[in-house]
């Protein structure tokens, strides 16, 4: 479903990702890991068109991204929940989860079955759909933003570090939100700092670091992998 | 008493003309995040579009101005192409000044095509009328109505339509709104277009109580500037609020106290707000 090849991205002042080759088979839920700076966020920033890499090459769904405009990339079916949340904090609940289905607006049935999919999956927002979302939780925020994702209807989800800054038990609903979300064949790459939960969940994963991959493979085979223990499962 | 209700009716009119003038110059401050210095000299340029609709032309009054704020809205997408797209990844201090040589340059413009000296439009609604025993211009009437037609009009559009909102989405969070698909780009031409239009509608609305020259802008400039301050910067209903207090105390102040009070009272004002709530009425501490 993702293919990135030999992709290096930087800001200006030399590359942070180097040469990065990732793939993401379609319905599976794909971990990133990797120490802060690693360059997980620049990896999803640089997939979804919010930034241009320097070389290489991103194919999603058949099609050649690389240069793709975020809407487009959106519109063919990927969707970033990006790490910060980003949401628009003055509006409701509802008009961000609303605008999250911007690309898809025209089929007004389509929109209607989202969003009660979205308060399905997150009842706790269904109460709090007409509070402006800068007034919510963190945990709730984090909903938001994954609901308004959602609301592309996308085929693959992106997810940025959503437990971050989340208490363990909202952290726990988060996940099986992500579990639900995987189980209904969408597709999910996800970048976590919390490694343990995200191998349990994960089909396969991907160590970055210090913008190179520098491990791979299915999710239990890296739980299981001395490096990654000791770096990030702190056994 | 009926010297209030005619000072009241004329605060409104004057409000109208700010709010409309305010509310283009706030959008455009949301949206791409620096003051359109060059405000008042489209405020003027509007104003003489609009006069050579009627005059020139001889379309009727309504018409000219709806034309006029069609054509304000295409130079607001020519100028947003030309001049600030190209200066995207510049730092604000570059629009600013850009915004600066814009004013210039349009001043230099309509001095060339309709010359330097004052120019009077004539209200084709030059009546009077008596509402509550104060006689009122039927001109001061037809502004208020205009312009409480146009905000409706407007807030709905922000508030109600997906355009408007994803104008909104981008003053709220530029990430956020790019992620779910809304075009920058669109975005902000469509932000010039509306405001270039709005002020292209306030200039047609005061022309005929005023008289056309190419300085009708600055006077205008400072107080527009001095609204969105007041009521916070990027605020929509900041700009409503601001622009009928600040045409109030202006009005009252010049016709209770003293012509010279009235334009002291709108600074007076805008102090004595900033002091109590630094970001304006309606203002959130935005950093860039
Ligand atoms: N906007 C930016 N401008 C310049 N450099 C940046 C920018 N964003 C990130 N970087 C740099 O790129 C590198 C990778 O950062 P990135 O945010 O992608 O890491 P990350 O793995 O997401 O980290 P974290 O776990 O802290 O979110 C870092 O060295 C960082 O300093
Ligand atoms: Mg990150």
């Amino acid at each position: 479903m993702m293919t990135i090849s030999d992709l290096s991205v930087g800001y200006g002042a030399g590359d942070v990702l180097h040469s990065v080759d990732i793939t993401a088979a379609a319905g599976e839920l794909t971990v990133i890991l990797g120490a802060n700076g690693s360059g997980k966020s620049t990896l999803f920033r640089t997939v979804s068109g919010l930034i241009r890499s320097s070389s290489g090459r991103v194919e999603f769904d058949g099609e050649d991204v690389t240069r793709s405009r975020s809407a487009a990339i959106v519109r063919r079916g990927l969707a970033h929940c990006p790490e910060g949340r980003h949401l628009f904090p003055r509006m409701s609940v509802e008009k961000n989860l609303m605008l999250g289905a911007y690309v898809g607006r025209r089929d007004r049935a389509r929109v209607r079955t989202l969003l009660e999919r979205t308060y399905e999956l997150f009842p706790a927002l269904q109460d709090k759909s007409h509070q402006s979302a800068g007034s919510l939780s963190g945990g709730q925020q984090q909903m938001v933003a994954i609901g308004r994702a959602l609301m592309s209807d996308p085929k693959m989800l992106i997810l940025d570090e959503p437990s971050m800054g989340l208490a363990p038990l909202i952290t726990q609903q988060v996940f099986d939100a992500i579990v639900g979300i995987n189980q209904e064949g969408i597709g999910v790459m996800l970048a976590e700092q919390n490694a343990r939960s995200a191998l349990k969940i994960a089909t396969s994963g991907y160590v970055l670091a210090e913008g190179r991959v520098v491990l791979s493979g299915a999710a239990a085979d890296l739980a299981d992998n001395p490096a990654v223990q000791q770096a990030y499962l702190g056994v | 008493m009926t010297l209030f209700i005619q000072q009241l009716i004329n605060g409104l009119a004057l409000g109208g003309i700010y709010c409309l003038a305010a509310i283009g110059l706030t959008l455009v401050f949301g949206v791409l995040g620096f003051p359109n210095l060059a405000h008042g000299a489209l405020f003027m340029v509007g104003g003489y579009v609009t006069y050579t609709l009627l005059v020139d032309v001889g379309l009727p009054y309504v018409v000219a101005i709806v034309c006029a704020a069609l054509i304000l809205a295409v130079i607001g997408v020519v100028f947003e192409r030309l001049i600030f797209h190209p200066l995207r990844h510049a730092p604000h201090t570059h629009h600013m000044i850009a915004t600066v040589g814009v004013m210039f340059f349009l001043i230099s413009l309509v001095q060339e095509i309709w010359g330097t000296g004052f120019l009077r439009m004539e209200s084709p609604f030059d009546g009077r009328m008596t509402v509550a025993g104060a006689q009122i211009s039927t001109q001061r009437i037809i502004i208020v109505i205009t312009a409480m037609v146009v905000l409706i009009a407007l807030t709905l559009f922000l508030k109600r339509s997906v355009h408007g909102q994803s104008i909104e989405a981008i003053e709220q969070d530029r990430t956020g709104a790019a992620l779910v698909g809304i075009n920058a780009n669109v975005v902000s031409m469509m932000t010039f277009a509306v405001s270039f239009a709005l002020v292209a509608i306030s200039a047609g609305l005061v022309a005929p109580i005023q008289l056309l020259s190419p300085g009708m802008g600055e006077s205008l400039s400072l107080i527009v500037f001095a609204i969105i301050i007041l009521g916070g910067l990027g605020s929509l209903p900041g700009a409503i609020i601001g622009g009928f207090f600040i045409a109030m105390a202006e009005v009252m102040a010049s016709t209770y106290i003293s012509v010279g009070a009235g334009q002291a009272a709108v600074f007076i004002v805008l102090m004595a707000v900033l002091a109590i709530k630094p970001t304006g009425i309606f203002g959130t501490v935005v950093q860039r």
